[in-house]
C-alpha cells in the first residue's frame, strides 16, 4: 500500500539530501534581508495593528518563505518531467495518480516547513516572541499543502520554463507582495482589496499571524484554507491525468 | 492475478489502434498479438508510429480509438493490474541523474511494490546482470550512454515483467556497445523467458534479434512475419545491376537462377543475399537509415 506515495517521496528526499546544505543556505538568505531591511531599519519604532512592526513582519515572512518553498517544487517538477523524463517512471508504475500528487505535495510541505523552522530561528535571534498554538500547526500544514498542490498543477499544465516563469511573474510574485505579508491588506485601495481577498495567501497569512501573535483567529478563514486545499488537490489530480491524454 | 486472466488469451493483443495528435494521424489502425516468450520487432522509419505504439501499450498516452488487452483483460479498464507485468525501456533514459545506480533501482522496487526483504538481493542481482556492480554508488550523471542503457534495461526487469518493451534500445550507441546490449536483451528473452517487443529503425538489429517482425509505415503495419519468411516472399537472392543513373534490382528464389541471369547482364552487376532492408524497400519504396 502507498507504494506510489512512498516512492515519490523517497525520490524527492534522496535528491534533496544531496543538495540540502546549498538549498537551506540559499533559502535562508532572502528572509534575513527582509528582516534587516524592513524589520530592523525601516520598521524600527513603527507599530502596525498594535504590534511592533518586526512582530507583524515575522509571520508574513513565514507564509512568504514557506510558500516559495512549497510552490517552488513546480520548478523542479518541470525540469524532471520535460528534461529528464523522470515523471514517466511514475506513470508506468502500478500506482495511482493521487499517490503521485500526495507524494509530491508531501515533499513540498517538507520544504515549506523547513523554511518555517528557519524563520523561527530568526525570530529567536531578533528577540521576537511567538505563541505556538494548535491552530498555527493546522494553518501551516494547510498553507504548505495547498501551495504545493498549486505548484504541481502549474508544473503539469505548462509546457516549458518560459511559461512557468510567466506564471511566477504575473501570479505568484504579486500575490506574495499584496496578500498582507508586509503590511495589513486593509490599508490597500478598494480595488486591490477585492483582488487580494480572492487569494489564499491572504487568509493563511491572517490566520497564521493571529495565531502566532495572540490575536483572534477567524475560523471561517481556516475553513476557506481547507476549501482552497481541496480545490488545488483536485486541480493537481486533474492536471496529472491530463498528461496521459 | 492469475485467476483474472483468461486461459489461452494472448499475452498482449492489440486491436485497431488509432492515435490522432490534433489533425495528424500517427496511427491508422494497428492490430497484432504477442504470445508469451515471443521476440518481436516493430520496424519502421522515423515517424512511422513506433514510439506512439509503445507509449500506448505502456499507458503513457491513451489511444484515440482501439483497445489493448493483456492476457485477455482490457488495459484501459485495469491499468494497474497490467502494469505489474509489463516493463518499459524508453528511448530516452529516464533515470534520475542525481540518484546513484542503486537508488534508481531502489526507487523502482518501491514503486512496483517489491517487498522490502527481497529488494536488496534483487537490486544486487540486477547490477550484476548489467555488469554495473562496481558503479552502484555512483550518480547516474557520471555514466556513459551504454551504462545508462544497461541500467534502464535491468531496472525495467526488477519486478520480473512478462513482457518487456524496448523503444530504440541501441540508438546512438557505438557498435561494440550495441553488441553487448543485444547479448543482454537476448539473455533476457532466452534465460528469463520474457516476451520482448522492440522498436528499431536499424534493420540488421531486427534481423539479428527478432523471431518475428512487424513492418510499420505511416501508422500502418504493412507486413509481418519471421524475417526469413518475409525475405523468401520476395526471393532469396538479388541481382543488382548498376546502371548509369540508378541501381536496378531483380529478385530470384535461388542463387543459381540469379547467376544465370548475371551471365546475360552487360552492365556491371552483383549477386547477393536478400536482406530485410530489400523487403522494406520493396514495401515502402523509400530507403531508411543507410
Amino acid at each position: 500500500m502507498f507504494n506510489g506515495f512512498k516512492g515519490v517521496l523517497y525520490r524527492e528526499l534522496s535528491v534533496y539530501r544531496k543538495r540540502a546544505r546549498k538549498q537551506i543556505l540559499a533559502s535562508s538568505l532572502s528572509p534575513l534581508l527582509y528582516l534587516i531591511a524592513f524589520g530592523w531599519s525601516l520598521g524600527r519604532g513603527v507599530s502596525v495593528d498594535g504590534l511592533p512592526y518586526i512582530s507583524f513582519l515575522i509571520p508574513g515572512l513565514i507564509t512568504m518563505s514557506s510558500l516559495n518553498q512549497s510552490y517552488g517544487i513546480a520548478q523542479e517538477l518541470n525540469i524532471t518531467r520535460f528534461y529528464f523524463h523522470v515523471f514517466d517512471e511514475y506513470l508506468i508504475a502500478p500506482i495511482s495518480h493521487a499517490e503521485i500528487v500526495l507524494g509530491e505535495a508531501a515533499y513540498g510541505m517538507f520544504k515549506g516547513l523547513l523554511s518555517t523552522v528557519l524563520i523561527f530561528v530568526y525570530a529567536v535571534l531578533f528577540g521576537v516572541k511567538l505563541i505556538l498554538t494548535p491552530v498555527f500547526f493546522v494553518a501551516i500544514l494547510l498553507h504548505t499543502f495547498l501551495f504545493a498542490a498549486l505548484g504541481i498543477t502549474v508544473a503539469m499544465l505548462v509546457r516549458d520554463h518560459g511559461t512557468q516563469a510567466t506564471v511566477n511573474t504575473f501570479v505568484i510574485t504579486p500575490m506574495i507582495f499584496l496578500s498582507g505579508t508586509f503590511f495589513p491588506v486593509d490599508k490597500l485601495p478598494y480595488i486591490f482589496k477585492v483582488l487580494v481577498y480572492a487569494l489564499p495567501l491572504t487568509y493563511s497569512t491572517k490566520v497564521i499571524r493571529a495565531s502566532l501573535t495572540g490575536g483572534a483567529v477567524n475560523l471561517f478563514f481556516v475553513l476557506l484554507l481547507v476549501i482552497f486545499a481541496v480545490l488545488f488537490f483536485t486541480s493537481a489530480l486533474w492536471a496529472v491525468r491530463r498528461v496521459e491524454a | 492475478m492469475k485467476a483474472s486472466m483468461s486461459e489461452g488469451a494472448a499475452a498482449l493483443s492489440v486491436e485497431g489502434l488509432v492515435k490522432r495528435f490534433g489533425k495528424r494521424k500517427a496511427l491508422r489502425g494497428i492490430s497484432f498479438r504477442v504470445e508469451g516468450g515471443d521476440f518481436i520487432g516493430l520496424l519502421g522509419p522515423n515517424g512511422a508510429g513506433k514510439t506512439t505504439t509503445i507509449k500506448i501499450l505502456t499507458g503513457l498516452i491513451k489511444p484515440t480509438e482501439g483497445g489493448v488487452r493483456y492476457y485477455g483483460r482490457d488495459f484501459a479498464a485495469h491499468p494497474r493490474e497490467a502494469k505489474r507485468f509489463i516493463g518499459m525501456v524508453p528511448q530516452q533514459s529516464n533515470l534520475d541523474r542525481d540518484l546513484t545506480a542503486y537508488e534508481n533501482l531502489y526507487l523502482h522496487t518501491i514503486l512496483h511494490g517489491i517487498p522490502k526483504p527481497a529488494r536488496k538481493e534483487r537490486i544486487e542481482e540486477a547490477l550484476e546482470f548489467a555488469g554495473l556492480t562496481e558503479y552502484r554508488d555512483r550518480q547516474v550523471k557520471t555514466f556513459s550512454g551504454g551504462m545508462r542503457r544497461r541500467l534502464v534495461i535491468v531496472r525495467a526487469l526488477l519486478h520480473e515483467p512478462r513482457i518487456l518493451f524496448l523503444d530504440e534500445p541501441t540508438v546512438g550507441l557505438d557498435p561494440q556497445i550495441r553488441r553487448t546490449l543485444w547479448d543482454l536483451i537476448l539473455k533476457v528473452n532466452q534465460v528469463k523467458g520474457t516476451a520482448i517487443l522492440l522498436t528499431t529503425h536499424y534493420i540488421e538489429e531486427a534481423e539479428k534479434l527478432c523471431g518475428r517482425v512487424l513492418i510499420i509505415n505511416k501508422g500502418r503495419i504493412i507486413a509481418e512475419g519471421p524475417p526469413d519468411d518475409l525475405k523468401r516472399e520476395i526471393g532469396r537472392y538479388v541481382l543488382e545491376i548498376f546502371l548509369e543513373d540508378r541501381i536496378e534490382e531483380e529478385f530470384f528464389p535461388s542463387r543459381d537462377e540469379a547467376l544465370e541471369r548475371l551471365k546475360e547482364c552487360d552492365h556491371s552487376c552483383k549477386v547477393r543475399e536478400v536482406t530485410l532492408e530489400d523487403v522494406f524497400l520493396r514495401l515502402t519504396g523509400r530507403r531508411i537509415n543507410v
